[in-house]
């Protein structure tokens, strides 16, 4: 056999080896991942409404009990109605209950980002217009840079800012390019949050991504801006 | 002469080990791996998880490349050796995410980033393709340990000097706070961790010189 021909070869034979053994890895460990990424996803509707203290450490069966108890998981169709949570179409949206009130609403944030997509959740009260909380549970953003809008301190900028004018028109909040107290002017300060030095692209796409899912969730928001609640569907 | 071979091989492994921690320490004395010894040396969690993941691919990267270095055509071996390093890396991300899935959430692209790491590359190309199993699994391990000691030593300081914690319990005592103590916040960025390891690299050279 040539040396090219034995080359080839045992470069088949390690390629087949190796795609074999990640596919073992992968397909073993798939449950576990996956329940860990289900407890992330409540563990940030949790985050982002406010239900955990920041200094507590919860366990895995703290988040899933909580989630349970607090948080319903239903739809919404194009003009704000509320659907089945099994409903095939509709958007869907978590609310924040407590004693049987509906505290906030909570939507899920899928947004481009500067290298991949920014999957989170933006909790508005239920006035319609005050967000609550705002929480980041993947991105592929640049450690240090735009990474840091997974940090409490930029998520925490999100609290109290409104998400329409005393109209009643929606504006979205937006991330500045530098700080809010230097780069806006003062009667918009509460429609924005301080940006990341060194992520501006990633703040300019987050920024039209909440707009463009604010837009979608609008007519929720109105309904709740205008008439002051949402019903609650029976839980199932 | 077993019993002459077994006290060879004990003393080789313990200079192995000891030049590795020591003398030919891969961050402090090579000044490789500098990357991830800036990124995850915030708190000790992370960069003891950090070490054991390296230390994992680093032995078992030895081992394999060595079991099979005489068949390896010397024509694709880097490719080869890469193969092999970046198989066991991303097992050590699957085992990680599904085991320890929020340091694994610090870790981020860090544990991928152990495919490039010159470490890893280092010792197969320089160790594994050239000794038997045995010694280039040690081998692998000794390395791991030095990096890891490093990692471990820069993220105690940083840990302790820049949120007052040792392994995320709180250390500095609320008073210290109350008198006028406040933690560093240079320790928890990047020019922090330089500095410390800048300062671990000048303790050995100069502690090496005698």
């Amino acid at each position: 056999m040539s040396d090219a021909m034995k080359s080839l070869l045992f470069a088949a034979v390690i390629g087949v080896v190796c795609s074999l053994l990640l596919t073992a890895a992968s397909s073993g460990l798939k449950a576990f991942q996956q329940e860990n990424a289900l407890v992330d996803r409540q563990r940030n509707v949790l985050k982002s409404v406010g239900a955990l203290e920041p200094e507590r450490k919860y366990g895995t069966d703290d988040i899933k009990e909580l989630f349970a108890a607090a948080i319903k998981d239903i739809r919404v169709d194009a003009n704000g109605q509320v659907l089945d949570a099994d409903a095939a179409s509709g958007l869907p949206l978590f609310l924040y209950t407590r004693d049987g009130q509906v505290q906030s609403y909570i939507v899920p944030v899928d947004s481009r980002g500067l290298w991949g997509r920014i999957y989170g959740y933006l909790a508005i009260d239920n006035d319609g217009r005050t967000v609550t909380g705002f929480s980041v549970y993947q991105h592929s953003e640049t450690p240090g840079l735009g990474g840091e809008i997974e940090k409490p301190w930029f998520q925490q900028n999100f609290v109290g800012k409104q998400i329409a004018d005393p109209e009643g028109n929606l504006t979205s909040v937006g991330i500045a390019k530098g700080k809010v107290a230097e780069v806006i002017p003062p009667e918009r300060r509460n429609h924005y949050v301080d940006g990341i030095s060194g992520a501006t692209l990633t703040g300019r796409y987050l920024s039209e991504g909440l707009k463009d899912i604010l837009k979608a969730y609008e007519p929720v928001s109105r309904r709740l801006r205008d008439e002051g609640h949402l019903e609650i569907p029976e839980i199932s | 002469m077993t019993t002459a071979t077994v006290k060879l091989t004990k003393s080789q492994g313990y200079r192995m080990v000891a030049d590795a921690l020591w003398k030919t320490n891969p961050i402090s004395k090579q000044v490789l791996g500098i990357c991830s010894a800036l990124a995850v040396t915030v708190q000790m969690n992370t960069a003891i998880v950090m070490a054991l993941a390296l230390t994992f691919v680093v032995a078992f990267s030895n081992l394999i490349i060595s079991m099979m270095r005489n068949a390896i055509p010397r024509n694709i071996r880097i490719i080869v050796e890469v193969a092999v390093i970046a198989t066991l890396v991303i097992i050590a991300d699957e085992v990680l995410k599904a085991f320890l899935f929020n340091i694994s959430k610090q870790l981020s692209v860090f544990v991928g980033l152990i495919i490039t790491n010159c470490i890893v590359m280092g010792r197969a190309e320089t160790y594994a393709m050239a000794n038997p199993p045995g010694r280039s699994f040690l081998d692998g391990v000794a390395n791991g340990m030095g990096y890891g000691s490093i990692l471990v030593g820069v993220a105690f300081f940083r840990e302790l000097l820049g949120s007052g914690k040792i392994m995320g319990f709180q250390v500095v005592p609320q008073f210290a706070y109350d008198l006028g103590y406040t933690d560093m916040g240079l320790m928890l960025l990047a020019p922090g961790a330089f500095i410390v390891i800048g300062l671990f690299v000048w303790l050995e050279h100069t502690l090496l010189k005698d």
